[in-house]
């Protein structure tokens, strides 16, 4: 809905301008950045351990290496996500258990970071089905696809949708889309995936739905708010799962994936 | 209680006077018949004694028995004087004419009643103006705009560029409100922002409070802006309008029965969308994007003593994108008035008052369709009487209620992927009883005090929730339909002083507490029609203003130079923020997600005014800070408001060069907005998101802009006028920001850049408008 009065407002102000302009800013003591991820499709674990930089340094942001990185399953055993350098942790042949909650815990500098994930179980995506749009507002003319799933009744399902195009994937963060059942709970859900660069004959697309945990669902709806130059009133660091003022989040997800040749 | 003692004892003195008479009546413009308010009715021979017309153009002087001098006085108009013999009631009807040459009344001004009502009344500085006497003002697209016109005076700041929301000393935009013929307007602005609900051609008055706020309104923590409707021509009809560039007007008035009752119609449409074809972008047929206005009023004199008033206002935005996706919303307003002249001394007003607002989505059609909807409606009923005891004391007193219907939101459609939603409606009642006096000391001090109480019942809808402390909703509970969930009220204060050290200067003393019962959630940079309002209930308090005022003013030159500086402190209570990520779409635990903090605001303000000659004009300059602090949001810490601009300056020029010509310029300067940009970034999936650290702890560049005008008033014929005006928004192309965006270099992802977002640079516009008389 923001997008569609985001939109509008861009109808408005057709005759605006926009320009890179120099601005002053604060720089604040670099702050722990943990990014982890237990994909339940290659039963690995894959954890990025960083620290934030000046917003206008065009350096990589400083790496942690060798730090402890432990996940446990529901019934509380703990197994280490092994190091493999350059600020990277990775654990494979992690098998999941569907609807248990993980826990993984960091520590730096005498702090123990904790975060809880729960791992839901994959929803099964339906056939793509795709459309012809004539060109629309400066974006060109070509193929929609729609995104089609039942989603599974009674119970809260919130989703992040990855989409790919020759088997590339696009998997940036804002490249996804955002889907929840609030208002389509056990329907067939269809929806068309809108994007700048609509496909064209020949193309192979392929939409891949990860099925977050709720925590980590808003914490993605709430980043992608203050991604990518949209601008909020009041903008602020999403809330994390991680506890101690981490930054960046644990998401246990599981998917279903589907391609479509455009013809 | 000493407090209250004081005020009772007060009330009973005035019962006791001597033998006096009254002359009383209504004072007209002798022009088109329609009542002429705020008019100053003087009496020679007696220093500080006098009153002013009441809205409805009704005045009443108690004296003692006696020969005095009538003078009748008003912005406009000649001044006519009446030799009276005091020994019985007299009623006393008058119309005031124009002057025939125009040069004449170059009193241009937006505090002119009386030449120095400016330093004697005990009203604080009321900023009131007829939208006739701002029309050469240089404004956007050439359309006039009176909530615009009120952003030039000090202690009103503009919501941004363009846009006819404001903040008035340090409050939201919410804390305003706005009246139009009594019904509040719920969203005043069209197009985002960009225009009022107001069409100019339709108004007779604008009057904006800042402190000292009469008793008589309440219901908003920062300011009342009270919009008048014209009541039409009652002696022949009248047909004006206008043709500019992004809209187009029409008015008619006529009477309904020769000075006994009148109507006007007034109308606006804009055409922007006409535009949208000579684009480079492609845009799907059928698109729709333009907003109409209808302004309606008649009354009617039933007999000498009561008048019948019925005015309503319809306006209506629209925009549409083929039948892919329908986006539309509006206000209706309606009241219906009872204006009756029980004696000479007492005067009534009933009125029973209508506001609506409300928006629709519609995205798809058919199989696919769905929509969204959401409105609140008032329902309001209103007793007022004004009690014109002696020539010191004016009492009024009145009692309303109103019904306040919220519905925040349903989703419905055929679309098989959504099931409908439909958000409990909730209902309230709110009320308010007032009484206040005006009352002069001596010929040194006018006293205006009064006490309003305000409740508030929340009737909920049928569940009512209550949350943690972390916004978790901890319990869901069932009500019936009138059944008090919540009752909240407060008693408020009101008092405005003046010591009136001459007739050139004097000093006002103003204070007053509001209790606002309704609060709209906005999370975006620009006002939106979807930004919902809703009810204090169990979880939300009602917000709380306390405000102290001093002012100094100085008239120089015979009048000729009207010099004003206030100072204020406003304490805020009970303000409303968001939860970070708080949805406040479609979401009935909405409540959950607000938090709530104390704001203080305070200020100094200055404005120099020159109101007589060929050259008018004013400066106005403000220095202020408004604060916020919550809990939950700047780790505890005390933060600028969006709406913390240090300095504030305008400066509006307006020459006369004879009949034919008028030339115009207004230049603004404000320190930027406070704003939260980023203090780091951090990589979130392969992208760098921002790292934010303190609320608002920077500023967006300064702003300033030079806008200028000139009218061409073309050869007047008997039964026609006409005008042709050109202005220029922008004139030297300032790059003002209007957002600045933190964002990856599309260029190069590894790099982070800032983006300015410009919108008007160098706007000319034309307007033409006519008159047949």
């Amino acid at each position: 809905m923001r997008n569609l009065i985001y939109c509008f407002s861009i109808l408005i102000v057709l005759a605006s301008c926009t320009k890179v302009i120099d601005v002053d800013l604060n720089d604040t003591d670099p702050k722990f950045v943990m990014e982890a991820n237990y994909t339940a499709e290659d039963s690995t674990v894959r954890v990025k351990l960083s620290l934030t930089t000046s917003y206008f340094d065009n350096e990589p942001q400083a790496t942690l290496d060798n730090l402890v990185v432990i996940i446990t399953d529901h019934l509380g055993n703990p197994t280490q996500v092994p190091f493999i350098g350059n600020g990277s942790y990775e654990l494979t042949n992690y098998i999941p258990n569907f609807n248990t909650d993980y826990t993984m815990t960091v520590q730096y500098e005498g702090v123990t970071y904790t975060a809880v994930s729960r791992m839901n179980p994959p929803v099964q995506l339906l056939p793509i089905v795709y459309e012809y749009y004539p060109p629309f507002f400066g974006l060109e003319a070509g193929y929609i696809t729609f995104l089609r799933f039942n989603d599974p009744p009674g119970i809260q399902n919130q989703y992040i949708i990855v989409m790919s195009l020759n088997h590339v994937e696009e998997k940036n963060l804002t490249d996804f889309y955002l889907q929840s059942d609030e208002l389509s709970d056990g329907n067939l859900v269809e929806r068309p995936l809108f994007r700048e660069n609509p496909f064209q004959i020949g193309d192979t697309v392929g939409l891949e739905l990860r099925s977050m945990d709720r925590g980590v669902y808003d914490y993605f709806s709430e980043i992608l708010s203050i991604a990518g130059g949209q601008s909020s009133a009041a903008p602020a660091n999403p809330k994390s799962n991680w506890d101690n003022k981490g930054l960046g989040y644990f998401s246990a997800y599981s998917n279903s994936r589907i391609e479509v040749v455009i013809e | 209680m000493k407090f209250y003692n004081a005020f009772l004892f007060s009330l009973i003195s005035f019962l006791s006077v001597g033998q006096n008479f009254t002359i009383s009546g209504t004072i007209k413009d002798a022009t088109n018949g329609e009542d002429v308010y705020g008019a100053v009715v003087m009496i020679k021979e007696l220093e500080n004694v006098g009153t002013t017309t009441n809205s409805y153009g009704f005045y009443s002087l108690t004296l003692s028995q006696g020969e005095y001098t009538i003078v009748y006085r008003s912005t406009g108009f000649e001044t006519q004087e009446l030799k009276i013999n005091l020994n019985q009631n007299i009623s006393q009807n008058l119309e005031l004419k124009i002057p025939a040459d125009v040069l004449e009344i170059q009193e241009v001004s937006v505090n002119a009643v009386k030449e120095n009502n400016n330093i004697t009344s005990s009203e604080m500085n009321v900023t009131r103006f007829d939208p006739k006497s701002i029309e050469t003002i240089p404004v956007l697209f050439g359309e006039k705009d009176i909530l615009k016109t009120l952003q030039l005076t000090p202690g009103v700041k503009t919501a941004g560029e363009g846009n006819s929301g404001f903040y008035v000393r340090g409050g939201g935009a919410d804390q305003n409100l706005i009246l139009l013929d009594e019904a509040p307007v719920y969203n005043a602005s069209h197009l985002l922002g960009f225009f009022s609900v107001f069409n100019s051609d339709a108004i007779k008055d604008v009057s904006l409070y800042k402190s000292g706020i009469p008793a008589e309104f309440g219901s908003r923590a920062s300011s009342v802006v009270d919009v008048k409707m014209r009541e039409g021509n009652n002696k022949k009809f009248n047909a004006s309008g206008g043709i500019g560039l992004i809209s187009s007007r029409l008015t008619l008035e006529a009477p309904i029965v020769k000075d006994k009752g009148s109507f006007i119609i007034s109308g606006r449409r804009t055409y922007a969308d006409l535009f949208l074809g000579l684009s480079k972008q492609d845009i799907p047929d059928n698109t729709k994007l333009f907003f109409y206005d209808l302004n309606a009023k008649a009354n009617y004199r039933i007999s000498e003593k009561d008048r019948i008033y019925l005015s309503g206002y319809f306006g209506r935005d629209k925009f549409a994108l083929g039948s892919d996706f329908g986006f539309n919303w509006g206000n209706a307003t309606g009241t219906l008035r009872w204006n009756r002249i029980i004696n000479q001394k007492l005067f009534s007003n009933t009125s029973l008052v209508f506001s609506h607002f409300d928006y629709e989505f519609t995205i798809g059609e058919g199989d696919d369709g769905f929509g969204i909807s959401s409105s609140i409606q008032d329902w309001n009923v209103k007793q007022d009487f004004t009690y014109y005891i002696n020539s010191n004391n004016t009492m009024k007193m009145g009692v309303n209620g109103i019904h306040h219907t919220f519905k925040p939101g349903a989703l419905t459609g055929e679309n098989e992927s959504f099931n409908e939603i439909k958000l409990d409606s909730r209902y309230a009642i709110e009320l308010g009883v007032f009484i206040q006096n005006e009352t002069k000391f001596g010929s040194r001090w006018n006293l205006m005090y009064g006490l309003r109480y305000s409740g508030f019942d929340y009737l909920g809808g049928p569940k009512v929730f209550e949350f943690d402390e972390d916004g978790n909703t901890t319990s869901t509970e069932n009500t019936d339909r009138w059944k008090t969930v919540k009752y909240y009220h407060g008693l408020e204060p009101r008092l405005s002083a003046s010591f009136i050290i001459s007739e050139n200067n004097s000093v006002k003393l103003g204070y007053n507490r509001i209790f606002q019962y309704l609060h709209q959630l906005s999370n975006s940079t620009t006002s939106s029609p979807t930004d919902n309002w809703v009810p204090s209930s169990n979880n939300v308090k009602p917000q709380i203003a306390d405000q102290i005022a001093l002012g100094y003013y100085q008239n120089l030159n015979k009048n000729m130079f009207k010099i004003s500086t206030e100072i204020y402190y406003k304490f805020l209570q009970n303000q409303i923020d968001y939860r970070n990520g708080a949805d406040l779409f479609l979401n009935d635990e909405v409540e959950g997600d607000l938090v709530y903090g104390t704001g203080r605001a305070f200020g100094f303000e200055l404005q120099v005014e020159k109101v007589k000659g060929k050259f008018t004009g004013w400066i106005s300059y403000t220095i202020s800070r408004s604060l916020r602090k919550f809990d939950q949001i700047n780790e505890g810490i005390e933060f600028p408001a969006r709406q913390d601009r240090i300095h504030d300056l305008s400066v509006v020029l307006m020459y006369r060069f004879n009949k034919a010509l008028a030339a115009s310029a207004s230049f603004i300067y404000y320190t930027g907005s406070a704003v939260t940009f980023p203090s780091g970034k951090y990589q979130v999936a392969g992208e760098y998101v921002p790292y934010y650290t303190e609320r608002n702890g920077y500023r967006m560049p300064d702003y300033h802009r030079l806008d200028v005008g000139l009218t061409w008033y073309m050869k007047e014929r008997k039964r026609f006028d006409h005008s042709l005006n050109v202005s220029v928004y922008n004139v030297y192309a300032r790059e003002n920001a209007y957002a600045i965006s933190f964002q990856e270099d599309p260029e190069d992802p590894s790099k982070t850049q800032a983006v300015q977002t410009t919108l008007f640079k160098l706007i000319p516009s034309i307007t033409y408008n006519f008159k047949f008389k």
